[in-house]
C-alpha cells in the first residue's frame, strides 16, 4: 500500500519534471539546421535560436501548462488596480502639525474628544464637557482646541526665553512621540517612571548628571566647568505631562517647588493639578502623539526664535554673567572675576536615556 | 489649604512673592509667560450646553407656490429640571440614532460586517454628498442607509419615516446585489488568469469530518477485537470465530448484538 501510494504521489511529479528524452534531443539538433540561406543566417546570428526553437516546440504536458500560465501571467500582469495606503499612522511622529494646523477636525480624527464613562467624572471638568454620548463624556472640541493653542504658546515662549522644558509620558506607547516632541522643543523627555523627589531632592538624586553652561547660541562653554561642582541640581521651567493621573507625585513637587505645568486632563483627571490643562482623551495614543507633537512644533519654533535673536546679539532673557557664576554658592563670595562673558546654564539632567 | 489645591495656578504668585521676600534672588524665565498668558480659571462652574433634537422637514403648502422648511424642536420636558443638575452635562441626541436603532434592528448582521472606522484627516464628510447613496470612498454600509434616509427626510418635500426608510433601503439592497456578482466574476476572471483560493471552508471542514471518522474507525475496530476475544476467552472454543473475523469487525459487531438481543 505504501509502495502504491508512493506511485500515486510522486508519478504525476515524475511527470512534471521537464525532461527531454535523449532521442529526441538528437533529433532535434540533427534536424534543426535544414539547409536554407535564411535559416543559416538567423542561426549564425543569434546565438539562443536553439533554446528559443526548443521551448517552442513543448513536448511534454507539463511544458505546455508551463507555457499557458506564463502567456496568462505576460497577458494580464498589467491588469487590475495597484493598492495604497491612505492612512499614514507614522506621519503624526515623523512630521507633526504645527499650532497653526489645530483644527477641529484634526481633533476629532485623533479622538481627542473622547473622555471617561460619566460615573468617573471629575465635576471640576464640567465646563469642558460638550454632553453625554452612549455613556460617555464627550469633550468639547472647541474648549480642547483654544486650550492647546494657549499651551502651545507658552511652551514656544518658554523656549523663547531659553527655558529647560520636560517633557514627561510615562504611558506604554508614549516613548517616541514624547522623545520626538523633546527633540524638536530642544527640551528633555521621560518615557519611564519618574523617581519621587528628582525635584525635592535633586542633590541625591541627579547630583552626579553632567551639566554644563553654554552660551547664548547653545555653544559649550567649557572653562566654566569647575564652577558647577557644589550647585544644587537644575530645575526644568516648564513640565508637559502627558498622564497625570500616573504622575501625580511629579507634579506634587513641580508644586513645591514652583514650576509652571501643562497637563492633559482626561474626564477623570483633576484640572487643579496642573498650570494650563488640556482637556482631551489622554488614552488615545493617537491624541497624545498629536498633542505631544503639536507642544514639540511650538518649542521648536520658540527655539529657532531664540537662537535668531542671538545671532543678532539680543536676548529675552536675562542672561546670568560670568561673575554670578563663579560665585561661591554657598558663601556668596567672588573667588575671582573675569570676562564680561555670558553665560547661560544648561543641564543634561537624567532624562538622557534612550 | 483643605481640599483644593491651587498651588499650580498660583505659580506667578508665589514666585512673586518668593522674590519680593528675598528667597529667591531671580525671577525665573516663565514669570512674565505666565502673567501674559494667565491659566484658565478652575473651579468656575458655567452652565453646561443645552441640546435640542431638532428635525428638519420640507412640507408643501397648497397655498405657497413653493415647499417650506420646517424646524420641529422637541418640546420641553414639563417637569423642571432640579436645580443640582443644572452644571451637569446633556445626553446629545441626533436624529439619526432612531434611524440607525431601527435599520440595525431589522439587518442585526450588518454589524458582522467589518467597518472601517479611522479618519486620517477628519474631512471625509467633505466629500459626501447623500443625495446618492454610493460615496466615493466610503464603503456601502448600515450607516449609509442611515445617512441617505437623513438627506431624504430633510430635503424631499412631505416625505415620511418609513417611505425614506423603505427608497434608503432599496437602494441598498439592489447595490449589494450587485456587489454580489461583481465578488463572483472577480473571483472567477481571477481564477481565469491563474489564482488558486485553496480549498473552500466547506471541503476543509469535511476533511477534519473525515479525520475524526477515521479515527472513531481505528477505535471502533479495537474495541470490536477486544470484545471479540472475551467472548472466545469465555466460550473456549476459538475455531469458531476464525472464518468471523475475516469478514470483518462491523460483521462481527453486528453479530454479537444480535446474541445479545
Amino acid at each position: 500500500m505504501i509502495v502504491r501510494r508512493f506511485g500515486v504521489r510522486h508519478s504525476r511529479q515524475l511527470l512534471a519534471l521537464s525532461r527531454r528524452s535523449p532521442i529526441s534531443s538528437r533529433f532535434l539538433s540533427t534536424e534543426a539546421p535544414i539547409t536554407t540561406q535564411a535559416e543559416a543566417t538567423v542561426e549564425s546570428t543569434n546565438p539562443l535560436h536553439e533554446v528559443v526553437q526548443a521551448t517552442q516546440n513543448p513536448k511534454s504536458l507539463a511544458q505546455k501548462q508551463f507555457r499557458k500560465e506564463e502567456q496568462q501571467r505576460n497577458k494580464f500582469n498589467k491588469l487590475g488596480s495597484s493598492v495604497t495606503e491612505s492612512h499614514d499612522p507614522e506621519g503624526i511622529l515623523r512630521n507633526p502639525p504645527r499650532p497653526s494646523d489645530i483644527t477641529l477636525e484634526l481633533l476629532l480624527a485623533a479622538g481627542t474628544h473622547l473622555g471617561h464613562s460619566t460615573s468617573r467624572w471629575n465635576p471640576q471638568n464640567s465646563r469642558y464637557i460638550f454632553g453625554i454620548r452612549e455613556g460617555v463624556h464627550i469633550i468639547s472640541l472647541d474648549v480642547t482646541a483654544a486650550y492647546l493653542r494657549r499651551a502651545a504658546k507658552v511652551v514656544e515662549e518658554v523656549a523663547a526665553r531659553g527655558g529647560i522644558i520636560l517633557f514627561a509620558g510615562t504611558r506604554k506607547g508614549q516613548k517616541r512621540s514624547i522623545v520626538r516632541a523633546a527633540e524638536l522643543a530642544g527640551g528633555y523627555h521621560i518615557f519611564e517612571r519618574w523617581i519621587p523627589g528628582s525635584l525635592t531632592n535633586g542633590q541625591q538624586i541627579l547630583g552626579h548628571c553632567e551639566t554644563k553652561v553654554v552660551n547664548a547660541l547653545d555653544e559649550e562653554l567649557p572653562e566654566f566647568k569647575a564652577d558647577l561642582a557644589d550647585r544644587s541640581s537644575i530645575k526644568p521651567d516648564l513640565v508637559v505631562c502627558l498622564n497625570p493621573l500616573e504622575n501625580v507625585v511629579l507634579l506634587h513637587e513641580c508644586g513645591l517647588n514652583n514650576v509652571p505645568t501643562i497637563g492633559i486632563i482626561d474626564t477623570d483627571a483633576d484640572p487643579t493639578r496642573v498650570t494650563y490643562p488640556i482637556p482631551a482623551n489622554d488614552d488615545s495614543l493617537r491624541g497624545t502623539n498629536l498633542i505631544a507633537g503639536i507642544l514639540g512644533r511650538a518649542g521648536e519654533a520658540g527655539q529657532k526664535r531664540r537662537l535668531e535673536m542671538a545671532r543678532e546679539g539680543r536676548t529675552l532673557y536675562k542672561p546670568i554673567t560670568a561673575t554670578e557664576l563663579r560665585l561661591d554658592p554657598f558663601t556668596g563670595q567672588t573667588a575671582q572675576t573675569a570676562g564680561g562673558e555670558q553665560a547661560k546654564e544648561q543641564s543634561a539632567p537624567q532624562t538622557k536615556r534612550e | 489649604m483643605g481640599k483644593i489645591n491651587l498651588t499650580a495656578l498660583r505659580v506667578r504668585q508665589t514666585a512673586l512673592n518668593q522674590y519680593a521676600s528675598g528667597k529667591i534672588k531671580k525671577l525665573p524665565q516663565w514669570v512674565d509667560v505666565v502673567g501674559e498668558i494667565p491659566p484658565a480659571e478652575a473651579l468656575i462652574r458655567n452652565r453646561t450646553a443645552q441640546h435640542q433634537l431638532v428635525r428638519q422637514r420640507i412640507q408643501t403648502n397648497p397655498e405657497a407656490s413653493k415647499p417650506q422648511v420646517v424646524f420641529e424642536v422637541q418640546e420641553k420636558r414639563r417637569k423642571p429640571k432640579k436645580p443640582s443638575r443644572l452644571f451637569k452635562p446633556v445626553e446629545l441626541r441626533y436624529e439619526e440614532d432612531q434611524l440607525r436603532q431601527e435599520f440595525f434592528r431589522d439587518h442585526p448582521w450588518e454589524l458582522a460586517r467589518p467597518r472601517v472606522v479611522l479618519e486620517s484627516s477628519g474631512k471625509d464628510f467633505e466629500n459626501h454628498d447623500w443625495s446618492r447613496i454610493q460615496q466615493p470612498g466610503k464603503r456601502l454600509d448600515g450607516e449609509s442607509v442611515v445617512q441617505r434616509q437623513l438627506w431624504l427626510l430633510n430635503n424631499v418635500p412631505d416625505m415620511t419615516k418609513s417611505a425614506a426608510y423603505d427608497i434608503a433601503r432599496r437602494e441598498f439592497y439592489k447595490l449589494r446585489l450587485k456587489e454580489d456578482i461583481q465578488r463572483r466574476v472577480a473571483a472567477e476572471e481571477a481564477q481565469a488568469t491563474g489564482a488558486n483560493f485553496g480549498p473552500t471552508y466547506l471541503e476543509i471542514g469535511m476533511e477534519l469530518e473525515n479525520q475524526q471518522h477515521e479515527k472513531w474507525k481505528a477505535w471502533a475496530r479495537m474495541e470490536a477485537q477486544v470484545m471479540d476475544q472475551r467472548a472466545v476467552s469465555m466460550s473456549g472454543a476459538p475455531e469458531l470465530n476464525m472464518d468471523k473475523e475475516a469478514e470483518g469487525p462491523e460483521s462481527i459487531a453486528l453479530d454479537e448484538g444480535a446474541t445479545e438481543q
